[in-house]
């Protein structure tokens, strides 16, 4: 896998204090979200511990030796909340869920896939998409449960699948 | 076809009873499909284990180890044959449920038909066509009865005037003997002339 590709502001020590000024500090914001979601994009992530995060390579450029601090983490993670991009999993913030794609988004992919598979009026089970051979080159193969059946439901509501009991199968349509 | 939003309103599921046990199936052979990737990786282990207690010189247990991974290879190969049993099982019922769709197709396109025929009893059609035949030889009555108010002297009186009307027609259009179109060219029209005759209508 290529190495993530970090923006130019990930050398620029500023980038790593919440700026005052409110201008300066939106765009900072705005520069932060599309990052952390890159990130865990090129990772593969869906979830992000914000312990752990603090020492991560992300929010600690150890070449300039700057950290973005558990305050700026917990801003900006507000920012991504806002915009419907995560969601904490326990109400002390310790971990939170993350969407850089939107359910309906992952639904759209994994409805063409099955279809390109000739999946559709078959059934089919969550770990044959999530983790079968035949989902093995999608950007969803690997995808976290909780994903994957928030993604179905959304295609169910558009009448396009349908989640079976249980949540272990799915019905394409 | 049943509109845009018919099936967010309809509560039935579309998933039947078969889908299920496609899906307990395919749920199965996920499951073996697991253990076999556990295998696998034990296996891997297994064989450089092996080797590294042949290095050392322990023979005794590396034996005990091949023995145990060649058990286990056994189970890799049963699994394959159970795998290959689920898949064949998926493949019946999904084949199994299309034609049993098609039959019910087919029986839908039967009663339809049924229903058609149903509406056009056969009294009906001979009914219908004896009701036409009749109206027909009405309509013959008719014509007799009209057409038959003349006498059959009155009949030829008429085609023979019929007859005389023809011929002279015919003779007429023989006699008329059209002037021949005029070839000359027509004298070029002055001003001058065209506008004396209006002054002889004013002035007369």
């Amino acid at each position: 896998m290529a190495d993530f590709d970090w923006p130019w502001q990930y050398k620029f020590p500023p980038f790593f204090t919440i700026q005052p000024n409110l201008e300066t500090r939106k765009k900072q914001i705005e520069a932060w979200c599309t990052l952390i979601l890159d990130y865990q994009k090129y990772l593969k992530s869906y979830s992000l511990d914000v312990k752990e995060a603090q020492n991560s390579p992300l929010f600690y450029n150890k070449s300039i030796s700057r950290r973005l601090h558990e305050d700026g983490i917990y801003t900006i993670l507000g920012e991504l909340q806002k915009k419907g991009h995560i969601e904490w999993k326990d109400k002390g913030r310790k971990e939170c869920l993350i969407m850089w794609r939107t359910p309906e988004e992952w639904g759209k992919l994994i409805y063409n896939w099955a279809d390109s598979k000739g999946l559709l009026n078959t059934v089919c089970t969550m770990y044959e998409i999530s983790n079968g051979d035949d989902s093995a080159d999608t950007d969803f193969h690997g995808i976290e449960s909780w994903l994957l059946l928030r993604a179905l439901k959304s295609l169910q509501l558009e009448g396009k699948c349908e989640v079976m009991a249980g949540n272990e199968g799915v019905k394409f349509f | 076809m049943g509109g845009l939003f018919s099936s967010k309103n309809k509560k039935t599921s579309r998933v039947t009873e078969q889908d299920n046990a496609v899906l307990q199936l395919k749920i199965q052979r996920d499951k073996l499909k697991q253990y076999q990737k556990k295998i696998n990786v034990q296996l891997e282990k297994e064989r450089l284990l092996a080797r590294q207690l042949l290095k050392d010189g322990k023979k005794d247990k590396a034996k005990l180890l091949l023995r145990k991974k060649k058990f286990q290879e056994g189970m890799l190969v049963k699994t394959d044959g159970q795998l290959d049993n689920i898949e064949q099982m998926v493949h019946d019922i999904e084949f199994a449920q299309i034609e049993s769709e098609v039959v019910k197709g087919l029986e839908n396109g039967n009663k339809s038909l049924k229903k058609m025929h149903e509406m056009m009893s056969l009294d009906d059609v001979e009914k219908i066509m004896a009701d036409t035949q009749d109206s027909i030889e009405y309509q013959r009555e008719i014509d007799e009865l009209l057409s038959g108010s003349l006498t059959q002297e009155d009949e030829d009186d008429v085609l023979a005037e019929l007859n005389g009307i023809i011929q002279q027609t015919s003779q007429e259009n023989e006699d008329i003997n059209l002037p021949d179109v005029p070839k000359d060219k027509l004298p070029e029209p002055s001003k001058e002339k065209t506008k004396v005759p209006k002054e002889a209508v004013l002035a007369s």
